[in-house]
């Protein structure tokens, strides 16, 4: 089956703790015709340097990530909302005035974060499927201010049993380095997350961002709590 | 005052304190007030644009407009003070009160006014300063400050404040709201009418007619600027809009973003003193028109901020401030908005580390009703403060070593790899329980999911060649 | 600091100033759906506390605010001198209540003052009503004094009933120089209240408890 030609941006935090999420995103790609496409000398967005202020190595990280990019085929796809930001947002202030202006131009507007090429892009019948759970569902902040991700969940896991969860458009307070930055406040601001999962009756707790997804896995298994911690995309493709 | 001098330090002697879990409820309930009365006015979000039109060319304009104002009010028989800083109004201030023999001196709620610490400048010259918002009087009894810059008191129960009236007006102890408030009614209605002078914020000045519109609940704003015989307004210097029109749009924002009202209960638009046929009023009116640092802001690339309008939705959004609580920011300007105004107006030592105490999650900007770009300046900021070296050795150096290694693709897979054979001597079943170093801010609360032995990239070269 | 010296600081500042672009507005104020602006009123009144009464006609007037007033136990009262409907403060001095003078002298001020500890009721006239807040806006000057709508327990407003208007910032544009031509005018919004002890609700702070509106026809 011929489809569009998609190149993978798979993240520093899937590549490293969480490479099932990548593998379950060219599953998930691949089962609605995409021919994914890997460029492996990829690294890191630049997104930690930058929100830290280290705007010298955010632009080295954003260069070479440019670089990589550009002269590919097909859409970016990014299974996280906050590197998708980081490329088709932030780039443009990085390079403003620079001779990579229309280099950064072209890049990002071929970037989309995954559920969004799914469901908006492609209008793909993809569904996640999770058979014996419960699902809640957490908004990760930059993906849902910065580029507006609300219905794509709904979309995806309308076939699910799924469960409110109070709160579950505020932040889980793992702001990237904030994280070590200031930890007794990530924490308490992830104590409140997690109450409210547990609360929620849910067995299993479902985002769209592996950064919140490690915050919030770490802190549940520190808990001992025995509730699952997935990546909407383990749902819809394998991670096999 | 003794308090640690970073923002974790302060918020590490709050977080989970009886103070935060009262700040935690209130802001909640904040949020839900809000809601409700955002979601009913469809138009809210145009006016919002509006608001934001009509500020930001009030910033663009602000030397015009104030001119414009003071010849107004001037007209109308006010007087117009211009302080540079904090002890240029105070002695303003003190000046007024002094000339006029004003011995008590009640007082509304101003920001401005905690800013600038005019109250212990006043009590030491002997005069004697009562605050008469309900939550700045119990805060004043308790020798406390202000927690939130709407609700005051935010950080009490009931309980703590009716011991405190027991404690420091001798009255039998009672916690029940209703009767609080009683007592406090009755016990500032004698120093409303008794009073020699009034202070009071300005919520928004009229350039066009030399008006200041004052936004209370209470009647205390009212009261304030109506029974005593002199009126000095304090009013930072960005607070103004053009014309009544104006104001009127940026006031329809207001109250929804704040409490979730449509109106405040009072809305006060005064443009000058008692004129003769007036039956009441004050006969003197002055406004004190402050700087304080407010050029040097508006001099930069966090200008945008002066459009603040003080509803405090931005705080009662703002997932750090519900944890740690205002007092947790070390001035009277808290959460976000406190974030970016604090550095500005006193400069980055020591609040260079106000900006990164936040997670970047946006709430802030969402619920603006001037559509500040709150993470956009937070941002900006700390790149001033890392271009100025601020930053823990840590963080600098861990951060120029993952930017080498990742732009070179063979130093990344040796990286990766070597990470991996770490993770597996340190983690027990997949999770890293303890990190050394800056590691440690991590697992003291939370599990790390381990470096996995196969990387993506590693599975991608087996399976999928390359 | 000198006038010049500051506003010369102020406009170096705005040379260098990062401001962004203002967002694209239209003159006009958004279309609001239409609406029955006493029923609107009515509601929004009743969400901020306040009381509607009426609409009541004009020879009805005196006897609805003595009514409210004897019913708050009131034996005092303020009033303005040019209420819309005449007979109103006679009808209460002939029920025994004494009116309290509110021209405050120069002289005596305090002495004056300390007459409006306990002053039951005041009665004033409104400008407008504007029936997406339920507020009234209130001018003053000759005649019309702001302690009426302050001090007193009780607040009644008496207000024509073509006298509303949909919402301040429409109402505003409408009038664009009111503003400029009053030393004080007031929007009131139901009776005066604070959230600052637990944020539970509670009325009469230091203004007004109750707040009635008495609409003529």
């Amino acid at each position: 089956m011929e489809g569009p030609q998609v190149q993978l941006f798979v993240t520093c935090l899937v590549d490293v703790l969480a490479p099932q999420v990548g593998r379950a995103t060219v599953d998930a790609l691949e089962e609605v015709g995409c021919d994914v496409a890997f460029p492996s000398d990829q690294g890191c967005c630049g997104q930690p340097a930058f929100n830290v202020g280290l705007i010298d190595d955010a632009r080295r990280m954003a260069a070479h990530t440019l670089d990589v990019l550009d002269g590919t085929e097909g859409s970016v796809v990014v299974p996280s909302g906050s590197c998708a930001v980081m490329i088709a947002h932030h780039y443009r202030e990085l390079f403003a005035d620079t001779d990579r202006e229309e280099q950064v131009k072209r890049v990002s507007a071929r970037v989309r974060e995954l559920t969004q090429f799914l469901v908006d892009e492609l209008g793909s019948s993809s569904r996640a499927r999770c058979e014996g759970c419960t699902v809640a569902y957490h908004y990760s902040c930059h993906g849902l201010r910065e580029l507006g991700l609300e219905h794509q969940a709904d979309v995806l896991l309308q076939d699910t049993t799924r469960v409110e969860l109070e709160g579950d458009k505020e932040c889980c307070g793992f702001g990237g380095l904030f994280a070590i930055e200031m930890p007794a406040v990530s924490t308490a601001i992830m104590d409140d997350k997690l109450d409210r999962i547990e609360a929620s009756g849910a067995d299993t707790v479902i985002s769209g961002d592996v950064s919140c997804l490690i915050h919030i896995a770490g802190g549940l298994r520190r808990r001992g709590s025995q509730i699952e911690v997935k990546h909407i995309v383990e749902l819809i493709g394998d991670g096999t | 005052m003794n308090q640690p001098v970073t923002f974790l330090g302060r918020a590490e002697a709050l977080i989970g304190t009886h103070e935060a879990d009262a700040v935690d409820n209130g802001v909640r309930n904040f949020l839900e007030l809000r809601e409700k009365a955002v979601e009913e006015l469809p138009a809210l979000a145009d006016l919002r644009d509006r608001a934001r039109a009509i500020r930001l060319h009030a910033l663009r304009h602000l030397d015009r407009l104030l001119a414009h104002f003071a010849d107004q009010l001037q007209a109308a028989g006010g007087h117009v003070h211009w302080a540079v800083d904090a002890a240029d109004a105070r002695q303003i201030a003190a000046d007024i009160l002094q000339r006029t023999e004003s011995r008590l001196v009640v007082k509304s709620k101003s920001m401005v006014s905690e800013e600038i610490e005019l109250n212990d400048h006043l009590e030491a010259l002997g005069l004697e300063v009562v605050e008469t918002d309900l939550g700045e009087f119990i805060a004043q009894l308790a020798g406390d400050t202000p927690s939130h810059i709407i609700a005051p008191v935010l950080h009490m129960t009931r309980q703590d404040i009716g011991k405190l009236f027991a404690d420091e007006l001798g009255v039998p102890y009672t916690d029940d709201p209703f009767e609080l408030n009683r007592i406090a009614r009755v016990h500032l209605r004698e120093a409303f009418l008794l009073a020699d002078a009034g202070i009071s914020g300005v919520n928004m000045a009229v350039a066009e007619s030399g008006s200041i519109v004052l936004v209370t609940n209470e009647g205390n704003g009212r009261l304030v600027t109506t029974a005593p015989r002199v009126h000095i307004a304090l009013m930072g210097m960005e607070r103004i809009v053009s014309r009544w029109e104006d104001a009127a749009v940026v006031l329809e924002t207001l109250a929804r973003s704040a409490t979730g009202q449509r109106l405040s209960v009072y809305t006060n638009v005064i443009t000058g003193p008692r004129q003769d046929d007036d039956p009441d009023g004050p006969e003197e009116l002055h406004v004190i028109v402050i700087d304080n640092g407010r050029s040097q802001i508006l001099a930069g690339e966090t200008a945008e901020i002066l459009a603040c309008i003080r509803c405090g939705a931005c705080l009662n959004a703002c997932p750090v401030f519900r944890t740690a609580g205002g007092h947790a920011y070390g001035t009277p300007y808290s959460g976000p908005f406190g974030s970016i105004v604090t550095p500005g107006l006193h400069g980055m030592d020591p609040w260079w580390d106000l900006p990164f105490a936040s997670t970047l999650c946006g709430a802030c900007e969402e619920v603006c009703p001037v559509r500040i770009q709150i993470p956009k300046m937070l941002l900006q900021l700390r790149r001033q403060a890392a271009s100025e070296g601020r930053l823990p050795g840590w963080l600098e150096k861990g951060i120029a070593r993952y930017a080498r290694t990742t732009v070179e693709p063979a130093r990344w897979e040796r990286a990766k790899r070597w990470a991996s054979r770490l993770a597996g001597v340190i983690a027990t079943d997949g999770w890293i329980r303890r990190m050394p170093g800056p590691g440690r801010g991590w697992t003291s609360s939370r599990d790390l999911p381990r470096p996995a032995k196969e990387s993506f990239h590693d599975w991608w070269r087996s399976n999928r060649g390359s | 600091m000198d006038r010049d010296s500051f506003l010369t600081r102020v406009g170096r500042a705005s040379l260098t100033s990062q401001l962004p672009d203002s967002p694209p507005i239209s003159a006009d104020l958004p279309e609001l759906a239409a609406a029955d602006l006493l029923a609107l009123f009515r509601s929004r009144s009743q969400t901020v506390n306040a009381v509607v009464h009426g609409p009541v006609t004009r020879h009805g007037v005196p006897r609805t605010v003595t009514g409210i007033a004897t019913g708050h136990n009131a034996s005092s009262f303020m009033a303005w001198d040019d209420l819309p409907t005449p007979g109103v403060t006679s009808a209460l001095q002939a029920v025994g209540m004494e009116r309290i003078d509110h021209v405050v002298p120069l002289g005596s001020r305090i002495e004056h003052n300390l007459g409006y500890r306990d002053v039951g009721v005041g009665i004033t006239g409104a400008e407008v009503a504007l029936a997406e807040s339920g507020s009234v806006v209130l001018v003053h000057g000759d005649g019309r004094p702001r302690m009426a709508s302050l001090v007193p327990d009780v607040h009644i407003v008496l207000l024509e009933i073509e006298r509303l208007d949909r919402t301040l910032a429409l109402w505003a544009q409408k009038n664009p120089t009111l503003v400029t031509e009053t030393t004080n005018l007031v929007l009131v919004t139901g009776p005066s209240r604070t959230g600052d002890i637990e944020q539970q609700l509670n009325l009469g702070v230091h203004g007004p408890r109750h707040v009635h509106i008495v609409m003529i026809k």
